[in-house]
């Protein structure tokens, strides 16, 4: 490159050692709440998820949404801040430097993919990603992970000297930096006042630029999968609707009438959901351990499979653990705001458990299973 | 040194256990996953950049210097703000059948949000009339 091509004073070690601290926040706690998010809705044999405090699962979820959305400015300038070395002479000058650069090129790679594809999804739109989802976000959580941890490493020597406060910056030299730095912090602070309402409600007035409004959908409550979305219109509607709850000892078929004769408990609890808005509802029905007692089982201790009248679809049933089984907050509802559930809300009964994302709270119930007792 | 070579050899470890979860996660094709890396990595790089650089010399060229802080800090914005906006502003995402996914008239309110960027940044720079350089804290010369 010739000298000059990239004139800008505003680079220096020391705007990139910052930012890239400020990177490795970020990153972190979308690590640690993404992480959690997955574990929730795959648990391994180990993994306890409690039902309180209600809130706490759209408060992580709505965190690593919100972040990963501020991330941009940061990353966006941090980038900036070290294009030149993309034009380093020679391109590889020893088998070291080598693998040095191309861990670099992973790290941005993995990093630009998980902001992008977490943009992509919250906007809903997956045709661009030839990959499901939840496990390419997934893995290559763990890849951007591993290429920041080797990244800092290797630059340890030269972040520490940047931010020593013995480091000489003339003062045009500061003052652009800092420009910069607040310009980027600035841009964050933006994003989020615009979109952080999805979750956050008193900034919901300001939520202009959210893929969600809280109270925006049916009974004022938004929806992710429709009725007519999963093909179950006719079967829940069909007056001869029945809901099968099955004990290891016991069986019984309930139908809408019988549901409602069944002692009613009303909650205001979230959907919350894995895209990171939340939106609190009425709801009204039967205690899941209430149906789990008619059956014969110990309420106290039982896991409970929920399934959606659904043919298919990965979301078509759920486990439900003994925490969220015991908890009198878990209801299968049949109302919300004191009306018969929306259709796209799992008329004619749904699950709506505390601390737990919507995708498992199982719409358009139509058996629920005693598993085991622990 | 010790704390340089564990971060190297952990960051190593964990790259590794993503390559082998993604190559036997049944729900994963790694190809596809690939194939997008090296997209965002070619379109940050061949792409975004160079247009972000040469906004920079236009800015550069034609802005006073006494006014470019607030023009860059305002470029900046707008361009996050875009990034972030931009699928719900196209819309792909918004399904014929549910009306409360991408409710809002996302165009016209990205509007106004970089209408709102551009009057700050045009408001002049206050502080400069005082005396103090802009952004710039008092007791910041002291260090
Ligand atoms: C703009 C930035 C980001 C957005 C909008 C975003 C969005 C999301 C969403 C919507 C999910 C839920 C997926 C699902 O369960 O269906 C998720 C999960 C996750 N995210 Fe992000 N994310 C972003 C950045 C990041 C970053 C930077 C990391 C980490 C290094 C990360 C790590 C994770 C992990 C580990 C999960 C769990 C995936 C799973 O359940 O299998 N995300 N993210």
């Amino acid at each position: 490159m010739r000298p000059g091509a990239f004139p800008s004073r505003s680079r220096s070690a020391r705007l990139t050692s910052q930012l890239g601290l400020a990177l490795g926040a970020t990153f972190a706690v979308c690590f640690l709440t993404g992480l959690l998010s997955h574990v929730i809705q795959h648990p391994p044999t180990w993994f306890r998820w409690p039902s309180r405090p209600v809130t706490l699962y759209p408060f992580t979820q709505g965190v690593h949404v919100a972040t990963g959305l501020a991330t941009v400015p940061l990353l966006g300038v941090k980038l900036w801040s070290v294009y030149p070395r993309l034009f380093t002479w020679p391109p590889f000058r020893s088998v070291t430097h080598a693998a040095e650069r191309a861990s670099v090129a992973v790290l941005v790679a993995a990093a630009l993919f998980q902001v992008v594809s977490g943009i992509l999804n919250v906007s809903r739109w997956y045709a661009p990603m030839p990959f499901y989802f939840p496990a390419g976000h997934y893995w290559v959580a763990w890849l951007v992970v591993g290429a920041m941890l080797v990244h800092i490493g290797v630059q340890l020597p030269a972040v520490r000297a940047a931010l020593a406060r013995t480091t000489t910056e003339a003062d045009q030299d500061r003052l652009s930096r800092r420009n910069l730095l607040g310009t980027a912090g600035a841009a964050a602070a933006l994003i989020t006042l615009t979109t952080v309402g999805q979750t956050f409600r008193p900034l919901s007035g300001l939520a202009v630029l959210a893929p969600r409004l809280p109270d925006v959908g049916p009974q004022g409550v938004p929806v992710n999968t429709t009725a007519a979305g999963a093909a179950v219109v006719s079967l829940v509607t069909d007056p001869s609707y029945q809901l099968e709850v099955a004990g290891p000892g016991r069986r019984v078929s309930l139908d809408l009438a019988a549901l409602n004769a069944l002692p009613q408990h009303t909650a205001e609890l979230p959907i919350a959901c894995v895209e990171g808005w939340s939106a609190s509802g009425l709801w009204t029905g039967i205690r899941l351990r209430d149906l789990v007692a008619l059956v014969g089982a110990d309420p106290e201790r039982a896991t409970v499979l929920v399934e959606s009248l659904q043919a298919g679809g990965r979301y078509r049933a759920t486990t439900v653990a003994p925490e969220h089984t015991r908890d009198p907050l878990t209801l299968v509802a049949l109302r919300l705001g004191g009306e018969p559930l929306h259709l796209d809300h799992g008329y004619p009964a749904r699950l709506i458990a505390p601390n737990r994302p919507g995708v498992l709270q199982t719409k358009w119930i139509g058996r629920i299973t005693l598993l085991e007792s622990r | 040194m010790r704390a340089r070579g564990a971060l190297v050899v952990a960051g190593i470890l964990i790259m590794g256990y993503a390559a082998a979860g993604a190559l036997t996660d049944p729900d994963l094709a790694p190809a596809g996953v690939l194939l997008f890396l090296a997209g965002v990595l070619i379109g940050h790089d061949i792409i975004v950049m160079p247009a972000v650089l040469a906004v920079g010399a236009v800015i550069a060229r034609y802005v006073p210097s006494r006014r470019r802080p607030a023009v860059i800090a305002a470029t900046v914005s707008a361009a996050a703000l875009i990034f972030v906006a931009l699928p719900l502003v196209l819309g792909f995402g918004r399904p014929a059948d549910n009306p409360s996914a991408l409710p809002s008239p996302y165009g016209r309110n990205l509007a106004v949000v970089l209408l709102v960027i551009a009057a700050g940044a045009a408001v002049p720079p206050l502080r400069r009339a005082t005396g103090r350089k802009s952004f710039e804290r008092p007791g910041d010369e002291a260090r």
